[in-house]
């Protein structure tokens, strides 16, 4: 990884394992706590040991879901930070969207798309990712008390609107990053940064085969796969980037409209 | 007057939550001490005003609209693992059912509290398995003359393209505005980065979705 060995560095892995012991301390705290009081409202041991089972069982794919998507922003930011983002209030669209910002903040070519081996740089995109994602931990503490009390009913109401108003802000931010495969401009410099074939094909294909593999799941009732259809989609869609850049033209393979 | 479980379960989960915002900036900070690099102030606010209106409004929301389903210890354990919706929440539904109890209620506090927590260390775990065994293949995948190249540098599309069309599908009014919006931006700005483009197609989708849903064409 040439000069990017600080991503990867002792030091970053004991950051990855500090996250990892918080995490784990937190729960294992509320577990406890939760079972205690189970046990003093009288609800069986062995309805609580069945919902640890259960939630082990539910977890486990969607888990290793989220190891796929640890890996492929592997490339840009090196293994441990998307390990420590995803493990904490860690979302592959935040990740990608703050890391995209940093870097465009800082006028660096390519995005993520490229390995990002200088350290300031490196270190904005933390800056960015940790503070653009911390705002629940600021807003709980104040407001979740209080609004638990009311929101029961006002969000039984207007569900709708809530729901709706949650997926708009959600499609606008997808939006852009579609409207950016489809036509945007790369830098010079780089090949496959800008929109051309290879985009355009990827995207297609991998809204096509999610939009498939969701409809097999719903209509065999494949459980397991439910949680797999965005991954699987995902790297089928990548798979296609590598074939059409050994099958096509050279010169149509790197064919970027807008430069 | 005794405190309920509930007052406890917040003060609780007012604590990590403090403790957990202190070590998210920890993580930055310890970087920058241990390397004694400091990214210019002005290149990480630019990037924040481009992420902080939408995070923070998609945040305001996501906690009120999942605070009856995840009740109280689920929400403060839910929001520091995160992946909420594609795990967390399902989970905590899914353990309810199974033990017949009803949110906003104790015995509904406590399963979703043990479903919640349940599913945050099994994610933690398989994470960290999933790191410790795929780091040292890691350069031969990701090489700039690999075979595996192209894959890498389409992440972009691949990702947003599986993520948006469940999404499309089920809400294509809501869709063809805001992709519209940021094509003709790209058409007169072509170079224009995500990062500037994203607050433009997130305010055209919120108003457009809130004049659909007011005309009820949606």
């Amino acid at each position: 990884m040439g000069t990017g060995d600080f991503k990867i560095s002792t030091f970053m892995y004991l950051l990855g394992a500090f996250v990892f012991v918080f995490v784990i301390c937190q729960s294992a705290f509320f577990i406890t706590k939760a079972w205690r009081q189970g046990k003093k409202i009288g609800i069986s041991s062995k309805d609580m040991r069945n919902t640890v089972s259960s939630s082990i069982l539910f977890t486990v794919a969607p888990a290793i879901a989220i190891v796929a998507t640890v890996l492929t922003l592997a490339n840009s930011l090196g293994i441990v930070l998307p390990w420590i983002r995803l493990s904490i209030i860690g979302n592959i669209s935040y990740e990608v969207t703050a890391a995209e910002s940093a870097l465009n903040a800082l006028g660096v070519a390519g995005g993520i798309s490229q390995e990002v081996t200088d350290k300031t740089q490196f270190a904005a995109i933390m800056w960015v990712t940790s503070i653009g994602s911390c705002f629940p931990l600021i807003l709980m503490p104040l407001i979740l008390k209080k609004i638990q009390k009311k929101i029961g009913t006002v969000a039984k109401a207007n569900a709708k609107w809530a729901d709706l108003m949650a997926a708009a802000a959600f499609i606008g931010l997808i939006s852009a990053f579609i409207a950016r495969s489809i036509i945007g401009a790369g830098k010079e410099d780089i090949i496959g940064d800008g929109a051309g074939i290879v985009s355009v094909a990827t995207l297609l294909f991998s809204i096509i085969t999610m939009l498939i593999l969701e409809r097999l799941a719903e209509k065999f009732k494949l459980k397991w796969l439910e949680p797999f259809t965005m991954p699987l989609s995902m790297i089928l869609a990548m798979g296609v980037a590598i074939i059409l850049v050994q099958i096509l033209p050279a010169d149509i393979a790197i064919l970027e409209w807008r430069g | 007057m005794e405190k309920t479980y509930f007052d406890k379960a917040h003060f609780w989960g007012r604590l990590w939550s403090l403790a957990a915002l202190g070590m998210l900036m920890c993580i930055p900070a310890c970087f920058c001490l241990y390397y004694n690099i400091w990214p210019a102030a002005v290149g990480v606010m630019k990037g924040l005003i481009a992420v902080i209106p939408m995070f923070w409004t998609i945040a305001i929301v996501e906690v009120i609209s999942y605070s009856p389903m995840l009740g109280v210890g689920g929400m403060y354990i839910s929001f520091v693992s995160g992946n909420i919706s594609n795990l967390k929440l399902p989970c905590a539904i899914a353990a309810m059912e199974n033990a017949k109890v009803r949110a906003n209620t104790e015995e509904g506090e406590v399963i979703t509290t043990i479903a919640t927590a349940t599913s945050a260390i099994t994610t933690t775990l398989i994470i960290a398995a999933g790191v410790l065994v795929f780091s040292p293949i890691m350069p031969y995948l990701t090489d700039e003359n690999s075979i595996f190249a192209p894959a890498f540098q389409q992440v972009l599309p691949a990702l947003f393209g599986a993520l948006g069309a469940s999404y499309f599908a089920k809400h294509f009014k809501l869709t063809v505005l805001p992709i519209l919006t940021g094509v003709i931006v790209l058409v007169f700005a072509p170079s224009m980065g995500a990062g500037t483009l994203i607050p433009i197609t997130v305010i055209v989708s919120l108003i457009g979705a809130q004049v659909m849903f007011k005309k009820n064409v949606v």
